[in-house]
């Protein structure tokens, strides 16, 4: 084991029902590091958070991703979660009959040498509870079943504050939040960093959680390949400006678009009756 | 623990009661209830078995059924809900023999309620023929049946919710959930509702599979192997029975022994 946990992803390659999403993905995250991706919608940045925690929905087909030194992409799921990632999904799933706490407990129970014990875990887990301001029966509900959006997000931050992953990636997770919601959010992950110099790579829309979270990195992901990376000031200009002056000075296509670029050429007899009716009309 | 070894009637007393069937023969017993009585029945061991329950007008009966029988059992129940009066009815079936089991449970008063239901972990052929009939008006009935079917497991069945002419605004509702974990295992469940009246509500859901491929994922994510994960969701699936007695003693011998067979099996 290194003394600075590292993640580097080299040449990542990921497909998904033999389409292929990520296309030669190169990245390195150091201890202590927030990393912002950006990238128009179906570009590919939660394909790569998935890939990462390893969904098995997503196949890597070329590349490789070293953690702490660590082969992840030769461990299982489970395992490369007690190697210190963490992901807040985007949809967390809801398991009926499991509640939150039996949960959380086996998961703190796989990181510890000793089972950690039921005094300590109820502090634990109601102190997290009054920081994301949740309601004091989630420990008794069943893990996320009958939650609402904004609960559901809400949740993923109190297992990430229990379980303390050295390198945390948050897939859209500002999103179905209020802004006062967004703050606490935001909070609670910045005492974690504080805390334990946790890593972050996160994949929002807003500025307002960039801004709270504070990344000193961004990566644009446009076609499944990291097209531009820099620091805070290209996030800021891409909230003010959009995307299409990258486009133009990268020279490249979004992915949605490059695919309806493939399909106009199916579709030309259409686009042809078309033009014809506007000629006739005019 | 009073126990059972010929046939018995008994008028069950108010409040919790403890009762423990032993016995290599037929057997005939009769409940008789007409206060608010709790009652715990474990069935050391048993091959055939008859049971009668009455739920007299006003009753609030929860009887659990434990079974721990190592030899393969039938039993055959009836029981009968008069007016105003409500059965909570469960089957704690965890064993390794087999069970053949049919209940027919009548709603026969106005606002007559029943509850029937069970948890299997099952690990031979388990085979529950179960009804429930609104003959009154008013009257409320419900099957729930959670099972998990463990690679030696076969698990049947058949759930009959049946409503008469003229039992107006009654309702009859259903659940069925068999979880398994390995391919080649055989479940059937046949849900089935009878109705001959219009004024009613009645439902049915039923699921029977492995657990959901994204669920396993989203536990896995957080660093619990996929045992583990399936035994957290067998626990799910089959502890909410040791809820119907109203015995914080009680249920934490259930949920320790079932914690302890799910640990081993699943």
């Amino acid at each position: 084991m290194s003394e600075v946990k590292t993640l580097e992803i080299r040449n990542l390659h990921v497909s998904v029902e033999d389409k292929e999403i990520l296309k030669g993905v190169d990245l390195t995250v150091n201890e202590n590091e927030v990393h912002a991706l950006m990238g128009p919608n179906g570009n590919g940045k939660s394909t790569l958070l998935a890939a990462i925690m390893g969904n098995p929905k997503y196949t890597v087909t070329e590349g490789s991703i070293i953690y702490d030194g660590k082969d992840i992409l030769s461990m299982p799921v489970n395992e490369r979660s007690v190697a210190g990632l963490f992901l807040a999904m985007q949809y967390p799933q809801e398991i009926p009959g499991v509640t939150n706490s039996d949960f959380l407990r086996a998961a703190m129970n796989v990181r510890s040498e000793q089972p950690v014990s039921l005094f300590r875990f109820i502090k634990a887990m109601e102190s997290t509870i009054s920081e994301l301001q949740m309601k004091e029966d989630l420990a008794h509900r069943f893990l996320n079943e009958g939650f609402s959006g904004g609960e559901k997000k809400r949740n993923e931050i109190v297992q990430m504050k229990m379980l303390k992953p050295s390198l945390s990636m948050l897939d859209e997770i500002d999103s179905g939040l209020d802004v006062d919601a967004i703050r606490i959010v935001g909070d609670a992950i910045n005492s974690l960093r504080k805390e334990n110099g946790m890593s972050i790579i996160v994949v929002s829309h807003y500025e307002r959680f960039l801004e709270l979270i504070e990344p000193q990195f961004t990566h644009v992901l446009v076609d499944g390949r990291i097209v531009a990376s820099g620091g805070p000031e290209l996030a800021v200009k891409i909230d003010s400006e959009g995307y299409d002056w990258l486009y133009k000075e990268y020279d490249v296509v979004p992915a949605a678009e490059a695919e309806a670029n493939a399909r106009k050429v199916t579709s030309i007899g259409t686009c042809a009756v078309r033009e014809s009716v506007k000629g006739a009309s005019k | 623990m009073t126990p059972l070894r010929l046939n018995t009637d008994i008028a069950l007393s108010e409040g919790y009661s403890e009762y423990e069937i032993d016995s290599d023969r037929n057997l005939e017993l009769t409940f008789r209830a007409s206060g608010k009585c709790d009652v715990f029945v474990r069935i050391r061991r048993a091959d055939h078995i008859r049971i009668r329950s009455f739920i007299e007008e006003g009753a609030e009966v929860s009887i659990l059924f434990w079974n721990i029988s190592e030899k393969d059992a039938q039993i055959d129940e009836s029981h009968e809900v008069m007016k105003d009066a409500k059965l909570t009815i469960a089957y704690g079936e965890c064993n390794s023999a087999s069970t053949k089991r049919s209940t027919y449970t009548a709603l026969r008063g106005t606002n007559a309620s029943a509850l029937v239901s069970s948890a299997s972990l099952v690990q031979s052929k388990k085979d529950y023929s179960m009804n429930v009939v609104n003959f009154a008006p008013h009257t409320h009935g419900e099957i729930r049946n959670y099972a998990v079917v463990l690679k030696t497991g076969v698990l049947m069945i058949d759930a009959i919710g049946k409503i008469v002419n003229g039992a107006r605004k009654s309702e009859s509702h259903q659940t069925s959930r068999a979880l398994s974990f390995e391919d080649g295992q055989k479940s059937t469940i046949l849900p089935e509702l009878l109705i001959d009246e219009n004024d009613v509500q009645a439902s049915h859901a039923m699921s029977i599979g492995r657990m959901d491929e994204d669920q396993l994922y989203y536990m896995m994510s957080r660093g619990l192997s996929v045992e583990q994960c399936t035994s957290l969701v067998s626990a799910g699936y089959l502890m909410p029975i040791t809820e119907v007695i109203d015995n914080e003693e009680l249920r934490e011998t259930l949920r320790s022994e079932m914690e302890r067979k799910i640990g081993e099996l699943c």
